[in-house]
């Protein structure tokens, strides 16, 4: 398992891959739709798969000494390091932006514990359907992007439309009580994450074995 | 024990199907894989890599059936398919690094014999070797993991007579003691003058043929016309079985 991600990480992972990690940052931005930083834990791995097709990083891992579904595996691990990666990176700055910045964000919702829970489903939805239909044909990427984007997009625009709903207003806090009443909706995100991934691998793998490479 | 054997097998698409094709290798031999563009000489090696999922058929690969032992029979196979090359921006060192993780057996001091043997600078890119050089890059990586089988999907297609000639001359020396086997297919039948032992003959995703080299030509002496001498050659047999009248 750790030699498909290490192939992943080093010769099929485009360089966007860790620079949209990085972005995790931007929660530190005094005024942003921070929904925007899971975008970008989605467009990396979509830029990876694009430069993938380029590369004939399918082939080439085709040929190693693997199964065929071991490809699709690495493909999940690589976008749930990527994504997990993105969280990680962007936690601290969280801390410290209630810290900097107390004052909170007009533009959205606060970087709270329901904030990641969100952006566990968008990670979620993106994965299940861009994966699952780009292994029904191992090359159409941009139809796949397309299809997982729109659904993850409307979660962004939920969460984000959500903070501004008065009587909502314990999701927008970083307050001690409201995150702790929040954090059904993390954990909620994290299991449906982790489901999600197990049904992608299983489903895209099953469809990846009917592919004529 | 063969290293390779193919039985029945059989790929439909929408508009070709390769039909029961069935051939065997045996240890320290070099199979050719002719047949005209299109005639399925690609999709059979695919079908018995499973790179394509085959509809019928059986492939036996150092004894083993390789679909339920696919990942222990690719340890010992190399595989190059023609015009396909990988990461163009990378560096010959970093595939190396990452191919190497997943052999049992491979060696690195093998595999700095082979950069040497070959000429190849490890720290060039992909994009920056020659056709005749990324060929000789994969073959490098397939010795350096002990490979036995080494299947070639028109490896010498785009190289001058010289790269060509040179590659020939490498694979001779690969099956020489006997241990290891090459199939490779290509379209140039006179490289398989100089270097095939057998040669397995695909027409319209039908095996016409498949034998010992000298053999195979004797059989098709019958395409000879009336004051003929001499054998006919590869390419004269492929020729004169893919021959098309035109009526206008």
């Amino acid at each position: 398992m750790s030699n498909l991600l290490y192939k992943e990480l080093r010769l099929a992972a485009h360089p966007n891959l860790y620079i949209f990690a990085l972005l995790g940052m931007l929660v530190l931005v005094p005024a942003y739709p921070y929904g925007m930083v899971f975008i970008f834990g989605c467009l990396g791995p979509y830029l990876t798969m694009l430069y993938g097709r380029e590369t004939n990083d399918l082939y080439f891992t085709a040929l190693l000494p693997v199964r065929k579904r071991d490809i699709v595996k690495g493909k999940c691990l690589l976008f749930a390091t990527a994504q997990l990666g993105q969280v990680l990176i962007s936690l601290p700055f969280a801390f410290l932006r209630t810290r900097l910045l107390p004052a909170g964000n007009p533009a959205g919702l606060e970087a709270n514990a329901a904030y990641y829970g969100f952006g566990f489903l968008v990670y979620a939805i993106f994965n299940f359907v861009f994966l699952t239909e780009f292994f029904k044909s191992g090359y159409k990427v941009g139809r796949a992007f397309l299809l997982a984007l729109v659904p993850a997009v409307l979660v962004v625009l939920t969460m984000e439309v959500l903070a501004h709903v008065p009587a909502l207003a314990w999701l927008d806090s970083v307050q001690g009580a409201d995150l702790l009443r929040q954090l059904p909706i993390l954990l909620g995100g994290i299991g449906i994450y982790a489901v999600a991934m197990l049904l992608t691998l299983r489903l895209a793998a099953k469809r990846f074995e009917q592919v004529n490479l | 024990m063969h290293m390779l054997v193919v039985r029945d097998l059989t790929k439909r698409y929408p508009k070709f199907t390769l039909q029961q094709v069935s051939f065997a290798l045996r240890p320290g031999r070099i199979m050719g894989l002719i047949g005209k563009n299109g005639a399925g000489k690609t999709t059979t090696l695919k079908s018995i890599l499973n790179l394509v999922r085959p509809d019928g058929g059986q492939v036996e690969m150092f004894g083993q059936d390789f679909y339920s032992h696919e990942e222990s029979c690719k340890q010992h196979i190399g595989v190059v398919l023609g015009g396909v090359d990988f990461y163009k921006h990378k560096k010959l060192a970093q595939i190396t690094e990452v191919t190497k993780r997943f052999y049992a057996n491979w060696d690195d001091r093998a595999y700095a014999k082979y950069l040497e043997m070959f000429d190849l600078d490890p720290d060039k890119r992909v994009h920056e070797l020659s056709s005749g050089m990324e060929v000789k890059f994969m073959v490098a990586l397939a010795l350096s993991h002990q490979a036995k089988l080494l299947i070639f999907d028109q490896p010498t297609s785009g190289l001058d007579p010289v790269a060509r000639d040179d590659l020939l001359l490498l694979f001779r020396e690969l099956v020489r003691d006997g241990s290891r086997s090459i199939l490779y297919s290509t379209h140039i039948t006179s490289d398989l003058e100089k270097c095939a032992d057998d040669i397995t003959y695909i027409k319209d995703g039908k095996l016409l043929r498949s034998g010992e080299k000298q053999e195979f030509i004797r059989s098709f002496q019958a395409l000879k016309e009336p004051g003929e001498d001499g054998e006919l050659t590869l390419e004269e047999i492929m020729i004169r079985s893919e021959r098309r009248r035109y009526r206008v």
